[in-house]
Order: C-alpha cells, then sequence, then structure tokens
C-alpha cells in the first residue's frame, strides 16, 4: 500500500525528516509514536501534499504510484486521508457544501456518477446515524465555533464518507475527552478492513487502547529508530521515549 | 493662465456649440445653469492626485486623451450576464433614452417616470445639486443630456422592481453626462436597479440625485458591468427626510477605471441610510469606492460594508467617512471594508474616516486586506476539492455575507449568478 523509502524532508530550510524508511502494506495499522519535534505532523503534512514541506531526498510509493508527483487532492482522490490534528476553520463555507463538493469531487475522479443533494444527505444521514454524530454540524460553516472534540468528530465522519484506503491520523487523540475519542476510535475500526491501511500517527498511546495497531514505531529526530508490535507502545508509555530512542 | 488637461480644454472648446443644441438649449434657466456648470468646471478641471479625495485614483488616463481619441485599450471583456427579466425596464442606449427598448407601460398610477431631455427641452424647473463645486457634477451640468426623473407619489409602492439600463457602445472619451433625479414621496416605497453596461472606449459620468420625504424606503441597486475600456465616474447624492430608508447595494465589476462615490445626508430622526457593495476586478482594472454619511439630526443609523476580490493588477480603493454633527445624539454608524487580494501584485487603499462632533454615538469602523487562507486552501484540497475548485469556494465565502444581506431574492439571485460567471473566468 505505503512504502516510504529513505524520506528526508525539510520545512523552511531546516531539515526535519531524515531518511524515514516505512512500509504499510494493504490491512495493517501502523502507530508512529515519537517526542515532540521528532517530525510527527511533517510526516503527515509530507504524505499528504502541504506546500512549504519539501521533499530533498527519497521516495514514497501508494499503490504503485509516485505519491510525492501528485497534488494535494489527487492524493485525496487516490484514497489518501489524513485527519487533521487541528482542523481549520472555514467561515462562509457550509459544513454540509463543503462534504457534498469534496465527496463529489472524488466520485468524479472515480469515473462514478455524483450524488445530488438529497441522495448525498440521505447518506450523510446513515453515517451521522452509524458514527453517533450529531447533524446539525451540517448547516454550520466548516468547523467554525466547533469545539476541538467537535472537529474531530467532522474528521470521522469525512473519514467515514469518503472511505480512504490509507488513513493517516495526526494526532487525533490530542484534547479529545474520553467519549471523543472512542468515537475516533470506533470510526477507524469500523473503516479497518483487508483493503485498507492506517497509519496513527501519535505522541500518547491512548488511542491505540482502542485502535489496536499491528505495528508500533518509534520516530525520533527524523528517522524510524525502533519498531515492534503493540507492546511497545505500552513499554514507551512507560518508560518515556528518552530510554526507547536512545536504546 | 494655468495648464488644462487636454479633455478639459476640449470640452471648454466644444461648449458653445453643446449649449446650443442640447436639450434645454431653448430654456434660459436652463442655458444658465449650463453656464454656471461650465465656469465651475474650467475652474475646477478634472480631479486630480492632489485634491485629498482623489488621492488614490488617477484620471490621467482619461484626462490625457481628447474626446476623439482612442485611449489605451484593454482586451478584457466585460462580464456576461444573463439579464434579469423585470416588468418594467427603462432603457438609456448611449446616453440617450430609447423608448422603442423600454417597456414601461402600465407603470401604476402615481409613478411618474421619464427622460431628463424632456423635461430640459420643455423647460420644467427642476432643482440641481446644490453642491455644484465638485468637478464632475459641475461638468455634468455643463453637458448633460438625459436620464431619468423618477417621481413616486405620497404612499405610493411598486411591488416588482424597476430596472434602469445604460447600454453604451463606445469608441472614443466623449463623455456621457447622465442626470437622474428620483424623489419619493411620503411613506412610498420602490426598488431600483440600475445597469450600466457597455463596449469599447467611453466616459460615463452619472450623476443622481435622491430625496426621500417622511417615511419613503429606496432599495437602489446598482450594476457597474461597464465595458472594460470605459471610465465610470459616478456621484449619487441621497438626503433622507425623518422615518426615511435608503438601501444602497452596488456591484461593481466593470471599467478600465470606475469610481462610485455616494453622499447620504440623514437630515430627519429615525432614518436609516445602509451602503453595501462588492467590486470584482482583474487585470488592470482599478475601482474606487467612496462614501460619505452626514448624521445631521439625533436618532438615526447607517452601515457601510463593501468586499472587494481583486487579482492580477487590479487596484481597489476605499474611502468611507462617517460624520456626525454637534447635537446629532444617538446615532450608530458601523463602517467594514474588507477586500481580497489573489495575486501579488493587486492592492487596496483604504481610508475609514469618522469625524464626530456629538457625544452619545456609537460608531466602529474596520478596514482589512488580506490574501486566500492557505490553511483553509490546503484543507479543503486535502478532501480531494481541485486547487481552482477550492479557491472559487473560498473566494465564494467571503462574498458570502455582503450578497447575503440583499433583501430582494430575485437581485440577490442575479448579483450572484455574475459573481459566479466572474469566478468561472480566473
Amino acid at each position: 500500500m505505503l512504502e516510504i523509502k529513505d524520506l528526508r524532508a525539510t520545512v523552511g530550510g531546516k531539515e526535519i525528516l531524515k531518511g524515514l524508511n516505512l512500509t504499510i502494506n494493504s490491512g495493517e495499522v501502523h502507530a508512529v509514536m515519537g517526542p515532540n519535534g521528532a517530525g510527527k505532523s511533517t510526516l503527515s503534512y509530507v504524505l499528504s501534499g502541504r506546500a512549504g514541506y519539501e521533499v530533498t531526498g527519497g521516495t514514497v510509493t501508494y499503490k504503485g504510484k509516485n505519491l510525492l508527483d501528485m497534488t494535494p487532492d489527487v492524493r485525496a482522490c487516490e484514497g489518501v486521508f489524513l485527519a487533521f490534528q487541528y482542523p481549520v476553520e472555514i467561515p462562509g463555507v457550509a459544513s454540509a457544501t463543503f462534504l457534498k463538493t469534496a465527496f463529489n469531487a472524488q466520485r468524479k475522479f472515480r469515473g462514478e456518477e455524483e450524488l445530488d443533494a438529497l441522495q448525498f444527505l440521505k447518506l450523510v444521514r446513515e453515517k451521522t446515524t452509524e458514527l453517533g454524530i450529531k447533524d446539525d454540524m451540517l448547516k454550520r460553516a466548516v468547523n467554525v465555533g466547533f469545539s476541538g472534540g467537535e472537529k474531530k468528530r467532522n474528521e470521522v465522519l469525512q473519514m467515514a464518507l469518503f472511505e480512504p484506503d490509507l488513513m493517516l491520523l495526526d494526532e487525533t487523540d490530542s484534547g479529545l475527552d474520553i467519549d471523543a475519542l472512542k468515537v475516533a476510535a470506533d470510526g477507524v475500526n469500523r473503516l479497518r478492513s483487508p483493503e485498507r491501511s492506517a497509519l496513527i500517527i501519535t505522541h500518547y498511546q491512548r488511542l491505540l487502547d482502542y485502535v489496536v495497531p499491528d505495528f508500533v514505531h518509534v520516530l525520533a529526530d527524523g528517522k524510524i529508530v525502533k519498531s515492534g508490535d503493540k507492546s511497545l507502545a505500552l513499554e514507551l508509555e512507560e518508560k518515556g521515549y528518552a530510554e526507547i530512542s536512545a536504546a | 493662465m494655468k495648464n488644462r488637461t487636454p479633455l478639459a480644454q476640449n470640452y471648454l472648446d466644444r461648449f458653445e456649440t453643446a449649449v446650443s443644441t442640447l436639450p434645454g438649449h431653448e430654456s434660459r434657466s436652463v442655458q444658465a445653469l449650463r453656464r454656471q456648470g461650465i465656469d465651475t468646471f474650467a475652474a475646477l478641471d478634472f480631479p486630480h492626485k492632489r485634491i485629498e479625495e482623489w488621492r488614490y485614483t488617477n484620471l490621467s488616463a482619461l484626462t490625457k486623451a481628447t474626446a476623439n481619441e482612442d485611449v489605451p485599450f484593454s482586451d478584457l471583456d466585460a462580464i456576461q450576464t444573463a439579464s434579469l427579466d423585470t416588468t418594467y425596464e427603462m432603457v438609456f442606449v448611449n446616453g440617450r433614452f430609447s423608448n422603442e427598448e423600454s417597456r414601461l407601460s402600465g407603470l401604476p398610477t402615481g409613478i411618474t417616470l421619464g427622460g431628463i431631455a424632456a423635461s430640459l427641452g420643455s423647460g420644467a424647473a427642476f432643482s440641481l445639486s446644490s453642491e455644484e463645486d465638485r468637478a464632475l457634477i459641475a461638468l455634468n451640468t455643463a453637458f448633460m443630456e438625459d436620464g431619468f426623473s423618477l417621481h413616486v407619489d405620497d404612499g405610493v409602492q411598486l411591488d416588482s422592481i424597476l430596472k434602469i439600463t445604460f447600454r453604451n457602445e463606445g469608441g472614443t472619451a466623449d463623455g456621457r453626462h447622465i442626470r437622474n433625479v428620483i424623489s419619493l414621496g411620503q411613506g412610498s416605497m420602490i426598488t431600483l436597479l440600475e445597469e450600466h453596461t457597455g463596449s469599447g472606449v467611453y466616459f460615463s459620468n452619472p450623476v443622481t440625485n435622491i430625496s426621500l420625504s417622511d417615511g419613503a424606503m429606496l432599495n437602489h441597486y446598482k450594476l457597474q458591468n461597464e465595458s472594460h475600456n470605459a471610465f465610470h465616474l459616478s456621484l449619487t447624492d441621497c438626503e433622507n427626510a425623518k422615518n426615511s430608508v435608503y438601501q444602497n447595494f452596488t456591484f461593481s465589476l466593470g471599467g478600465k477605471i470606475s469610481r462610485n462615490e455616494i453622499k447620504t445626508s440623514i437630515l430627519g430622526e429615525n432614518s436609516e441610510s445602509h451602503l453595501n457593495g462588492a467590486y470584482l476586478m482583474r487585470g488592470k482594472q482599478h475601482c474606487d469606492t467612496t462614501t460619505l454619511t452626514e448624521h445631521k439630526v439625533s436618532k438615526n443609523i447607517s452601515s457601510q460594508v463593501y468586499k472587494g476580490v481583486l487579482d492580477d493588477d487590479a487596484h481597489g480603493v476605499f474611502q468611507g467617512k462617517i460624520h456626525i454633527f454637534p447635537d446629532a445624539q444617538q446615532v450608530a454608524g458601523d463602517q467594514l471594508s474588507k477586500a481580497l487580494l489573489l495575486s501579488d501584485s493587486a492592492g487596496v487603499d483604504c481610508k475609514p474616516e469618522l469625524e464626530i462632533h456629538a457625544d452619545d454615538v456609537k460608531c466602529s469602523h474596520g478596514a482589512t486586506s488580506g490574501e486566500l487562507d492557505e490553511d483553509a486552501l490546503f484543507y479543503l484540497q486535502s478532501r480531494g476539492i481541485s486547487e481552482s475548485s477550492a479557491r472559487k469556494l473560498l473566494i465564494e465565502a467571503f462574498l458570502a455575507d455582503v450578497l447575503e444581506s440583499i433583501s430582494d431574492t430575485p437581485v440577490k439571485e442575479y448579483f450572484n449568478s455574475i459573481a459566479a460567471n466572474w469566478l468561472s473566468e480566473a
């Protein structure tokens, strides 16, 4: 599904990723954990194609294609979804309009028929009911005035709608109470399948209690320094990053 | 004698012929009025950048040309619009009323609508703006050819929209000096849509005088969709008696250099003046919005909200002044100007001004300019929306609240569809 080889990236001229290697196969859930400043968010932005994150070396192959050649919207249409750590507020754009525009853009890209407003609304209602999310947010502008928890729920709702092949979760657990955390975890777990993969980028292992990863990696100073199974996350929680990274 | 601009000299040279041929030439009082206008204009010439109110708008591209000479050409076409069908429409072609193209039959009793040329010709007395010291008004007075005169009797209300179309087919920098006079009787109400369109090079200089009697309400929309090679310099003066409401929404897309200047004087209590607008400019277009709101008595409110989108090398100007006279207490005035710059070479000058001589008032003003939010753009793209669609969504969002403030739904839909056309040509 995703093969990252010797990835190097700079932000504002400063090298943040310094030769990162990571392979995620179909159906696998990987967690990348690391201390602040290790390059976790940079990794998620490089994979989703944000401007200002310059790749200076290495390759990223997604479903056999060069991911780095694709614009952010094409990556999304190809099935890459980034759940933002800080979802962006967009005044003046109604959530329903935004979701429908994005949904249909992806459908169109895949050569599928676009849904009309009524069909789309029906689909959204199904998803919100499934996930236990209130649908009054649809009437409001995208993320405007949403609480931290509501913003993350909105990310989960989008993930449920778009049904991506590769889910990237950037610190999705930060600032969430236990109920919101469960909604987020439930959103990921519902989508787990042999055809889909996930990369959970996180500082704490909290979310990993609910979304159990197949592999856990430690990211430090721009590289994966250690890999293991889910027990590595617990070890990190217990001993801290300094000890594990140094080992 | 100081050096005149070539265009001013050209007008002076042509005046004697004009005064004996233009509408009303038989009438001594009209002739006297025109002479008064040309004398004032001769002393002032066209406004220039050393005048404070014209600091940001340079007319030299216009004033260096003579009336028979082409001015530099832009290859941008005016935005195509589907027309808004209204029951009543008055049409002016190249500054003259066209009876053939107008649809005015069946206007309710109590609404008197006609061409100014006819009024001038019949020597009918009508009062003109008292402030003839403004050069463009003076020039207009000297050369006014036609325009509309609208009077609504006390208590009469028109339920449908009255559309006034000014279509210009240019070729030279010769002027279209339109003079419009609107007077609304007590408790009357009317909705007006002024539409200015055209092709080629021309200079449009409409002057509109509005007086609202006690309890009158005027919803005044203006679509400025002139040729991209045209100069559009308009002045609108409105006087509000007590309990009256003036709502103006100006949507500007056209013109090489355009200026929309509105002055409202609130002369009676419990009145409202709301001046809103949007401007969408690209290429080398220049659009100036200048408003002056005078609160001369107590207990009334005013607001101004203007939003501009500027692409390429386009330039916007917003000058808004709220003037509260001594003893005009319990007055609320709010002003907001926002510009969205889509390119590094687009720019805007803003000059909000409050002049307050009373103490029990509530006033605010704000002016911002900025680019599209990069974070928002990336967020939309990361969901599969192409960059161009994402930009359109964000520009529409920027304009949404000011367009939403339009109270007449057909006009709101009409302007929204024009904005969409503009965006699709981005």
